[in-house]
């Protein structure tokens, strides 16, 4: 509801000739808020980018804002010819694909049982998933688990311990309860079973709800950088982001516990080589986001608020 | 439906869309923390169980001595705690581990951990059982939390089969300092690496170059430090010459020393020697408070860049203090080598290439005399004590000794094969080969292969353990060798604290003592020097310090240190 409001101005505009003062005033004063907001979201990440383009010693000096100062695309070179960021690039690629993967055909199965309200043991199933948002066993014994069920060291370890989450199956089991119910009963009249209603209905008519889905999932794979800490003990399989963290955390991390443990080589990662990583990182995602976006208010809204 | 949908709004709110709700640092900490108890119950003591070294000394020679070469008699592996470092990041054509394993017949089985989260990580691995045999990168203190548990090996109990470790100690007498990382139970748990000289590696950075022009030259004292910074002030009266961009820690832990205190960093416990053998808050005695007093004097004249105190600090000796160096309104701040460098890189940009001269100096003087920090140690290892039932212990034990402690090993481990990467003249001079280059500390910059990048020598995991005072200064800069030259030669260490090793439950009614404690003397500190506390009201801050239970706490530390005492007397 809030996401529409910029909007109505403008439509109102163009419909009458002649408008009030105050609605004037408002879409002015709409506006510059918007524009300032807009600035303050983009002007972090616009400093980035200038400071991937800038020399080392020109950040240093605090010269960097909006333009790039001592232009140079050495260190884009010089990133793009690393192996390793090159590998950690694949894996998260590979993890964000088959965890999404997997964590939708589970969300969606998961989410359409527990939209049919016949079902014998439904509050059960409901209630496992719901405790597990409440109570969980605490990073050590969860990562004494995945030790023991041989997952350490592997992709598994990524995937599929955040394989559902519990927002999300909730959201899209209201999405599914809100389907007519009259569809359903055409299909299975037609002769179509369950699997038949709910792969070639069901899905189809809920492309929002499972657009934004797949976002919000593969945007936490993306992103994800703590299970790759906690279970995974080789650095060819570490995520992009736990490269960028050591890069950049680690760099921070060298001089704040400095008199105690400062190593004589905290030879910092120059400002630079982290701005380059941190937009070749942040690409992709920036490049799926406007296209799922438009999914993405009507699905949730679809999902949690109707009904 | 309408259940769903307020649980719904709840959820997104607590749970966000991350897989456990959780991603700070701060959090995962505190978590480890809390979950390791747990897992530690359940690991239990293993109740010191009997180790026949005789009969687990598969692969190990016969008579290892000290200054000897060591290599197994059979090969075997040892897994190895490994933490990456973003910028020396482990490559194919690292000749480390194989030169390693040529000379010794031991290969490391590598746990790869990231810097940047590597001590949650290590508590993690210990917690859970599954940490690796070899745990490098120890500072003293970083053992205490796993002593209890029965996860680390009392290394003291076999120190007699490492003759390397045992010589440099008599040799660079550190008898007593090694006595001081005794645990409660009157054993050690690690292994530091030792350092035959010891300068403090935080200190004050200066512009040379002004403080020359305006006729201060290199302050010896305080006081100097002092008129320095006035004279400053009149030649350039925009600027706030003095600043710190570790949240004013670093200055005060250097600064302190030399009015009789322990400040900032080197607070530690809190606790210091009173002069009579016992031990008093340092936060509330007359040094400290003298301390302060000087600080606020330079705080009220305009000679403190106060903002440097209070921004967070960005990891890199305040970015901002680089940027307020180069432009000429900081002329002196707290920093390491490194920071002198981003200095220099820094002014580089505005003042311009030979147009300035910057140097750290050795840490001022004061009414204590001029007297820098105890000597240190610098990082060590740690065992898992699971090596205690390994058939390969006295191998295990004799390796890490050459590999820590042996004068060769730690030539190889800095700089390489002799004669392939380095050479070293009939006085000893190292000299990187010219196709060789170690960028970490600007030698050969033109050489093709960096011995650190390419080939794993230098590695921050080993190599800044133990060093002969020709080593350290076989790879720093001139600069940095008169630094080390002028801090021994001009400068006293002070005497360590008497140590006072608590047992598992005063560690923990301690660190809850401890804790608020600190955050007010944090927090009053400051605000005294910035002058934002009337000093009249200090014996009103040491009356609130008493109100939280200060005097328990020192009582605490006492008992320990008298308990001490007589057991190891």
């Amino acid at each position: 509801m809030i996401a529409k409001e910029p909007t109505k101005p403008a439509g109102d505009r163009r419909r009458k000739t002649k408008e009030s003062t105050g609605r004037r005033v408002f879409g002015v004063v709409n506006a510059t808020a918007l524009v300032l907001l807009c600035v303050v979201m983009l002007y972090p990440f616009i400093t980035v980018l200038a400071q991937s383009f800038s020399s080392a010693g020109a950040i240093k000096a605090g010269q960097v804002s909006f333009w790039p100062v001592g232009f140079n695309i050495d260190t884009y070179k010089a990133v793009m010819s690393n192996g390793t960021f090159w590998r950690n690039y694949g894996n998260t690629v590979l993890y964000t694909t088959v965890g999404t993967t997997i964590a939708m055909v589970l969300t969606t199965t998961y989410a359409y049982v527990l939209s049919k309200k016949h079902l014998k043991g439904r509050n059960a199933l409901i209630g496992i998933a719901v405790f597990t948002m409440f109570f969980n066993g605490g990073i050590v014994p969860n990562y004494v688990l995945i030790s023991a069920l041989g997952m350490k060291n592997t992709m598994w370890a990524i995937v599929l311990p955040g394989a559902i989450s519990v927002f999300n199956l909730l959201v899209m089991k209201s999405f599914f309860e809100n389907l007519p119910k009259e569809l359903e009963e055409a299909a299975m009249i037609d002769g179509l079973n369950w699997y038949g209603i709910f792969a070639r209905i069901v899905l189809p008519l809920s492309k929002a709800v499972v657009a934004t889905m797949v976002l919000f999932y593969s945007v936490v794979f993306w992103n994800d950088w703590f299970a790759a800490f906690l279970y995974l003990d080789k650095s060819e399989l570490f995520p992009i982001t736990l490269f960028i963290r050591n890069l950049i955390a680690g760099a921070s991390t060298s001089a704040s516990e400095g008199a105690a443990a400062a190593g004589t080589t905290t030879a910092l990662v120059s400002s630079n080589i982290q701005a380059v990583t941190m937009i070749l990182t942040v690409i992709p995602i920036l490049c799926v986001y406007p296209f799922v976006q438009r999914y993405f208010v009507s699905g949730i809204m679809l999902g949690s608020v109707k009904g | 439906m309408q259940v769903t949908t307020s649980r719904e709004t709840d959820m997104s709110d607590i749970f966000g869309r991350k897989p456990f709700g959780m991603t700070r640092r701060g959090v995962i900490g505190a978590s480890i923390a809390a979950s390791s108890v747990f897992a530690l119950a359940s690991c239990g003591d293993d109740g010191g169980g009997e180790v026949d070294i005789d009969s687990q000394s598969k692969g190990a020679m016969d008579g290892f001595a000290a200054d000897t070469q060591f290599t197994a008699t059979e090969a075997f592996t040892l897994s190895l705690l490994w933490t990456e470092w973003p910028e020396v990041p482990i490559k194919d054509s690292w000749k480390f581990f194989t030169e390693i394993e040529k000379r010794t017949n031991v290969k490391f089985e590598l746990t790869t951990i990231p810097f940047s989260d590597a001590e949650e990580k290590r508590s993690l691995l210990v917690s859970a059982g599954d940490a690796p045999t070899v745990i490098p990168l120890i500072y003293t203190g970083d053992e205490t939390s796993f002593v209890s548990s029965g996860a680390i090996l009392p290394i003291s109990d076999y120190v007699e089969h490492m003759p390397n470790f045992q010589k440099y100690v008599e040799e660079w007498d550190l008898t007593d300092m090694i006595d001081n990382l005794k645990q409660a139970d009157g054993k050690y748990y690690m292994l530091p690496g030792l350092q035959e000289v010891s300068v403090p590696v935080f200190t004050l950075i200066i512009r040379k170059d002004v403080f020359d022009d305006v006729g201060a030259g290199v302050p010896e004292t305080w006081d100097e430090v002092r008129e320095a910074l006035v004279k400053i002030k009149e030649r350039y009266p925009d600027s706030k010459p003095l600043a710190d961009g570790f949240e004013a820690q670093s200055l005060l832990n250097y600064a302190s020393h030399a009015f009789g205190a322990q400040a900032g960093w080197g607070f530690g416990t809190g606790m210091m020697d009173d002069g009579s053998g016992g031990l008093q808050y340092t936060a509330v005695s007359a040094e400290y408070k003298e301390m302060v007093e000087f600080f606020r004097g330079l705080v009220a004249d305009g000679l403190v860049d106060t903002d440097s105190f209070t921004a967070s600090n960005d990891g890199s000796g305040g970015g901002e203090v680089s940027e307020k160096f180069a432009n000429e309104t900081v002329f002196a701040a707290s920093g390491s080598a490194g920071t002198a460098i981003e200095f220099v890189q820094a002014l580089n940009e505005t003042v311009g290439e030979g147009n300035f001269e910057v140097l750290q100096i050795a840490p001022p003087g004061g009414p204590a005399g001029q007297v820098v920090e105890p000597r240190n140690f610098w990082n060590g290892f740690m065992l898992n004590s699971e090596v205690a039932e390994s058939e390969h212990f006295l191998a295990t034990l004799q390796f890490l000794d050459w590999l820590y402690y042996n004068p060769e090993a730690r030539e190889l481990i800095r700089w390489g094969v002799l004669d392939e990467t380095y050479t070293k003249d009939a006085d000893g001079t190292i000299e990187l080969k010219p196709e060789f280059s170690l960028n970490a500390y600007n030698l050969n910059p033109d050489g093709e292969t960096d011995i650190q990048e390419d080939f794993g020598w230098s590695n921050p995991v080993f190599a800044d353990s133990t060093e002969s005072r020709t080593l350290k200064e076989s790879y720093n800069t001139p600069t940095f060798v008169e630094y080390i030259d002028s801090v021994l030669s001009s400068r006293t260490p002070r005497d360590p604290n008497p140590p006072a090793p608590l047992d598992e439950m005063e560690l923990e009614r301690a660190s809850l003592l401890a804790t608020p404690l600190k955050d007010t003397v944090d927090t009053n500190t400051l605000r005294f020097i910035m002058g934002q506390r009337d000093i009249a009201e200090w014996d009103d801050y040491v009356a609130e310090l008493e109100a939280q239970g200060l005097a328990d706490y020192v009582d605490l530390l006492n008992g320990a240190r008298e308990r001490f005492e007589e057991e190891n007397s």
